[in-house]
């Protein structure tokens, strides 16, 4: 009976956050039009002025050769030696499987495989947040968990983000060494998974212990199959980025590490890469957070 | 009396508050109402798209800026004629890379966060909204002959001079300045073989 009660306690809990954050976002969408003009009319924001250098960066003041490097490469012919061979696999076979399975399965059906792996990354995010102590990073995620998971029927939906505008914090081992102050040590393109270092690679053998799928009794083969399909099914729903640079870069090696450094530096430089789109504090995108109840 | 010199004074607040208009947000979202103004219009074919996107962007982007930013300290030991060759080259390697993607246009609104402004620089934030993606698009812009002008364009976190300047300082320790515009030179010519 208890139970009975606390189940449709719960069920009534989300509903209510559901519309309220559905309204929310249909009233914020109106008034999309309001906030654009009063930002310019406004003066700007007197506590962002702390930022503001260091995100202007070193575009003002002459930056050293050392500082250009953003990584360093000691490796770069082995590097280069790798990157060659998943550019083949990347050309020769990752993108025609992607292209059979962009062609078979619609988009839709493509976007809940990746959300159900992603709901399934969910202990990485999560445990990550929690090393960082970003509690409300860590409440959001399993905010997210338990939403998607039941309402989301087992992870295929995303109703956390599309419904309640919720979006997921992007964590990992590589983060949160960064995070203490860890650097990256020395760039290394690793076979299959690409751009990645010294600390981000030991983040990714870390973060593999926390994978559910470790736990899931799979023989090898089982396990590549399915670390397979998640690859594939977030090539199938990429445009085609890595064919543009490869197209466009004098060379496309300098191109990526670079853009793999600043990608790594932004994502431990900021709490999260979330935009929070609601206005004052009632609609605040953790508002419905537990953890914000008590002050964390 | 008081008057006069009250009035005087507001003339002079108003005078030197009107001074960095128009606002860097009302910049960007000009330039980039104009892009999709052109993008959204399906009487147009891509060739014509492609000429006019570049037409209207130049506008807004400070080419001259982008391109000394992006060779960084190596541009003091240029010689004026080779700064000039590689703006040249590094706004056709631009338009390449960025007017090729035209085609991949697929529909998504800009959404204006906010704007920082100090001085003669400022940042406006600004996110991409398409069905899935959520991408923040940041703007670093200077105040120059009388206008907001754009010189670097930051995506998630990666800012696009950054990048070039990164790569393109390798090549030129490792090529030299005249190897790097050779391979500028191919690349633009392969772009413009297309």
């Amino acid at each position: 009976m208890l139970l009975r009660i606390f189940t449709l306690l719960f069920a009534g809990y989300f509903v209510l956050v559901g519309s309220v954050f559905a309204t929310a976002r249909q009233v914020e969408n109106n008034n999309n039009q309001g906030i654009m003009t009063r930002a310019s009319s406004e003066q700007p924001d007197d506590l962002s002025f702390d930022d503001f250098e260091a995100d202007f960066g070193d575009d003002f003041s002459a930056s050293t050769a050392d500082a250009e490097k953003l990584i360093s490469d000691p490796f770069q012919p082995f590097n280069r030696g790798v990157f060659w061979f998943n550019d083949k696999l990347y050309f020769y076979a990752f993108k025609p499987i992607a292209k059979g399975y962009r062609f078979i399965f619609p988009r839709p059906a493509r976007v809940s495989v990746g959300n159900f792996f992603s709901n399934l990354a969910t202990p990485i995010r999560a445990g990550n947040a929690l090393l960082q102590l970003k509690f409300r990073d860590f409440g959001t995620e399993i905010y997210r968990f338990v939403i998607n998971t039941t309402f989301g029927i087992a992870g295929l939906f995303d109703p956390a983000e599309s419904v309640a505008g919720v979006e997921k914090s992007v964590e990992d081992f590589g983060q949160t060494l960064g995070h203490f102050g860890v650097g990256h040590g020395f760039y290394l393109v690793l076979p299959i998974v690409g751009p990645s270092s010294l600390r981000d690679g030991t983040g990714v053998f870390v973060d593999s212990f926390v994978d559910p799928f470790r736990y899931a009794n799979l023989e090898t083969r089982e396990f590549i199959g399915v670390k397979f399909l998640d690859a594939e099914t977030r090539l199938s729903l990429d445009r085609d980025t890595y064919e543009g640079i490869v197209q466009d870069s004098i060379d496309p090696y300098l191109f990526i590490r670079a853009a793999y450094a600043q990608r790594r530096l932004a994502q431990v430089g900021e709490d999260t890469y979330n935009i929070n789109i609601f206005e004052g504090p009632l609609f605040d995108g953790d508002f419905l957070n537990p953890f914000d109840w008590f002050g964390f | 009396m008081k008057k006069i010199l009250i009035s005087g004074l507001l003339i002079l607040v108003f005078a030197v508050s009107g001074f960095a208009l128009p606002q860097p947000q009302v910049r960007v979202k000009q330039m980039v109402d104009s892009i999709l103004g052109v993008l959204q219009n399906s009487g147009m074919s891509p060739a014509e798209k492609k000429a006019q996107v570049s037409g209207r962007v130049q506008e807004y982007l400070n080419m001259q800026s982008m391109a000394r930013r992006t060779l960084g300290a190596y541009w003091k030991d240029a010689t004026e004629d080779q700064r000039q060759r590689f703006s040249d080259l590094f706004v056709k390697v631009l338009e390449g890379t960025y007017l090729n993607r035209i085609g991949d246009y697929s529909g998504g609104t800009v959404k204006y966060l906010k704007q920082r402004v100090k001085d003669d620089k400022a940042i406006v934030d600004t996110a991409i909204i398409s069905a899935e993606l959520e991408i923040p698009v940041q703007y670093k812009m200077i105040y120059q002959d009388g206008n907001w002008q754009v010189f670097d364009i930051v995506i998630e976190g990666v800012s696009l001079i950054k990048n070039y300047r990164s790569s393109y300082g390798e090549i030129i320790r490792r090529n030299g300045y005249e190897g790097l515009l050779a391979l500028m030179e191919k690349k633009v010519s392969a772009m413009e073989g297309q």
